[in-house]
């Protein structure tokens, strides 16, 4: 009895997990995409007219391609700064390890409107950067002030932590003798990096700029804070759609071609990487 | 001529000084064991000498070059490592070409050099394997393989058949010898575990607290222990304690009545504290009623258990000082338990120890 009910509970919770909080909502979306709205009344015909607007209105395709763009700098300079943090932490960390560790979680204390408050206050014309550069008698820096690069930087630092910790929990589940049996077998530290750490991190590197890259497809409010005129991004003009316009059909379109663009790079990059050669042993011994 | 030699080379963490003053010198064909308990500063040596640890102090030569400052990737040494340290997201074949690419060998010769790696050490059908789908042993021969593979101007084994089960690692004792033999290059072999040392070894260094107490031939090491340590650490041994009798040209000590005489030690003084040990198949038994009476290196005692152990039987025998146990040829006549015995020795085979002053 014993026997087959822990098979079906342990495998029935994640199911009811992913078909309650995943599978339901994007169904839900799915079927409000081909809706329509009109004057804030959600109307039931069934139509691909919002589908029509996102691909024949430029502004749209401006907005993803923008935030495609915005999304792979955002995580590219995430993944750069994290892994030198996380190797540090690892080598270095001795018994502060763990402390440096919940260190990682202090700023998700504070909200993320705080934060990026905050950031505004810091890069504003008259922030406390450009304060102290006008102060010293030299120019502001124009390019914080309100554009994509100040939204950038707003992104960079609301996902550094979470890329640091994910990359940080990889290098502490990776074996640092292997580097050890690299040199001796004859390879220059630069060498083993390459050939061992990397590869063996591969997979956590992933997870990292995946969940850094994400969640900046969809971000709204530090393109809003910080982006300025031409820095509106797709999951902001997305959040629009819900908010002030009341096109919620629409929204749910745009939502339902950012899901389709995520799962394209998740397929793309889950073809290009060999789970294999990054020594995940996830698939038993077979 | 020595091929390695290390020169009062010492390394300390801390307070701790894990290796002290080790001073070796080891030939280009040998086979060298260093024996010792856990924790006596055996892995950290031999880290010392592929160069991924630097001593506090002292020096390192390998082939007539002072490699104290080189990094391990330019020693061309060799390692084996206790938990193999496979890399895991290559497989069989790649693992034994790691140290081909880094040499960067020519294509042909890397591929003619693992086929030879994989040939010696029966791996053929497992090239494409990853190592988490090999068994302990054939993990194991892969980590050998690869050690081999670079002609390594030497090769370090830390503790490699610590993980297998015993009769696997007989077999694989066997192979590490002869590939040592075939290639007629140095092996440095960690162990802490006599059978392995005394197996395959031509010299022994047995450590002890990061000091190498003795380093000598095997049969040394086994026949005449320099300290009481090796003769406690080496081998099986029954241990007698009293007080050095000296009379009659030789050095004697009594324990609960059974009279020890050796030959004269005139580096021991009378009425000091002494250990002797006999090794277990040094005593000889008889029945207690062909005992001569009151004869020197005797004691009666009874059988209280017999275990068998192959080609011997070990004899766990009772008498008014404790235990001691005797190791005898199944091939000569047997002792039933519960028998009273007479347990005899040579002189010769008694090894005598100044005792210090923690009673050891
Ligand atoms: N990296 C290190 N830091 C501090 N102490 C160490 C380190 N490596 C080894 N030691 C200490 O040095 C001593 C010898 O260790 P080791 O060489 O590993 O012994 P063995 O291999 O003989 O078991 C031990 O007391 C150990 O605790
Ligand atoms: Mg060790």
């Amino acid at each position: 009895m014993k026997g087959r009910a822990a098979p079906a509970i342990f495998l029935g919770m994640p199911t009811v997990f992913l078909v309650g909080l995943f599978v339901l909502p994007l169904v839900s979306m799915v079927v409000l995409s081909v809706w329509r709205t009109e004057n804030y009344h959600i109307i039931r015909d069934f139509s691909l007219h919002n589908y029509e607007v996102l691909a024949t209105e430029g502004a749209y395709m401006t907005f993803l391609v923008r935030s495609l763009a915005m999304a792979s700098a955002v995580s590219l300079i995430c993944t750069l700064l994290a892994w030198p943090v996380a190797y540090g932490i690892t080598l270095y960390g001795g018994r502060y390890k763990l402390l440096l560790t919940l260190a990682f979680a202090v700023p998700f204390l504070t909200g993320e409107v705080l934060r990026i408050i905050a950031l505004q206050g810091l890069l504003g014309p008259a922030g406390l950067l450009n304060g102290l550069l006008l102060s010293l008698g030299a120019a502001p820096l124009r390019v914080i002030m309100y554009t994509n690069v100040a939204s950038a930087i707003g992104l960079v630092y609301l996902y550094l932590p979470i890329v640091v910790t994910v990359i940080y929990l990889s290098l502490l589940n990776f074996d640092q003798r292997l580097i050890d049996a690299a040199t001796i077998f004859g390879a220059s530290p630069a060498r083993a990096f390459f050939e061992i750490t990397w590869p063996l991190n591969l997979f956590g590197t992933l997870i990292g700029f995946a969940l850094c890259f994400i969640p900046c497809l969809s971000a709204t409010l530090a393109p809003r804070f910080l982006g300025g005129p031409n820095g509106t991004l797709y999951g902001m003009a997305m959040a629009q759609q819900f908010g002030e316009s009341g096109t919620w059909a629409l929204g749910a379109a745009m939502g339902v071609v950012l899901f389709a663009v995520s799962l394209l790079l998740v397929i793309v990059v889950a073809r290009l990487v060999d789970l294999r050669r990054t020594g995940f042993t996830g698939f038993g011994r077979g | 001529m020595a091929y390695i030699h290390l020169d009062g080379v010492s390394k300390q963490y801390g307070s701790v000084w894990a290796v002290d003053r080790a001073d070796m010198a080891i030939g280009k064909q040998e086979f060298v064991s260093l024996l010792g308990p856990s924790g006596s500063g055996k892995t950290t040596l031999l880290r010392i000498i592929a160069g991924l640890e630097r001593p506090t102090q002292g020096r390192v030569l390998i082939d007539g070059e002072d490699v104290t400052e080189l990094p391990p990737h330019r020693r061309g040494v060799a390692m084996v490592f206790q938990e193999f340290l496979l890399f895991p997201h290559r497989t069989v074949y790649e693992n034994l070409a790691f140290p081909l690419r880094m040499l960067k060998l020519p294509k042909g010769e890397i591929e003619a050099r693992v086929e030879w790696a994989v040939g010696i050490l029966a791996l053929r059908g497992l090239e494409k394997r990853y190592p988490n789908q090999l068994s302990g042993g054939q993990q194991q021969r892969v980590a050998l393989g690869r050690g081999l593979v670079g002609r390594p101007k030497v090769l370090l084994l830390d503790e490699p058949l610590a993980n297998l089960d015993r009769e696997l690692r007989q077999e694989m004792e066997v192979e590490i010898r002869k590939h040592q033999t075939d290639l007629g290059i140095p092996f440095i072999y960690v162990t802490h575990n006599q059978e392995e040392a005394l197996s395959m070894s031509d010299r022994i260094a047995v450590v002890r607290g990061g000091r190498i107490e003795d380093f000598a031939s095997r049969t040394a090491i086994y026949d005449h222990p320099r300290t009481a340590f090796i003769a406690q650490f080496v081998g099986r041994s029954n241990r007698f304690t009293g007080t050095a009798l000296i009379s009659q040209g030789k050095t004697a000590l009594c324990d609960h009545g059974v009279r020890i005489e050796s030959a004269a030690r005139p580096d021991i003084a009378d009425g000091k504290r002494i250990a002797a040990y006999v090794k277990n198949e040094k005593i000889q038994l008889k029945p207690a009623a062909e005992m001569p009476a009151d004869a020197a290196n005797t004691l009666t005692a009874t059988i209280r258990y017999v275990l068998l152990r192959g080609a011997y039987a070990e004899y766990v025998l009772g008498w008014t000082g404790g235990e001691i146990i005797v190791s005898r040829p199944r091939s000569e006549a047997a002792f039933a338990q519960g028998a009273e015995v007479a347990c005899f020795w040579n002189e010769a085979d008694i090894d005598l120890f100044p005792m210090t002053e923690d009673g050891r």
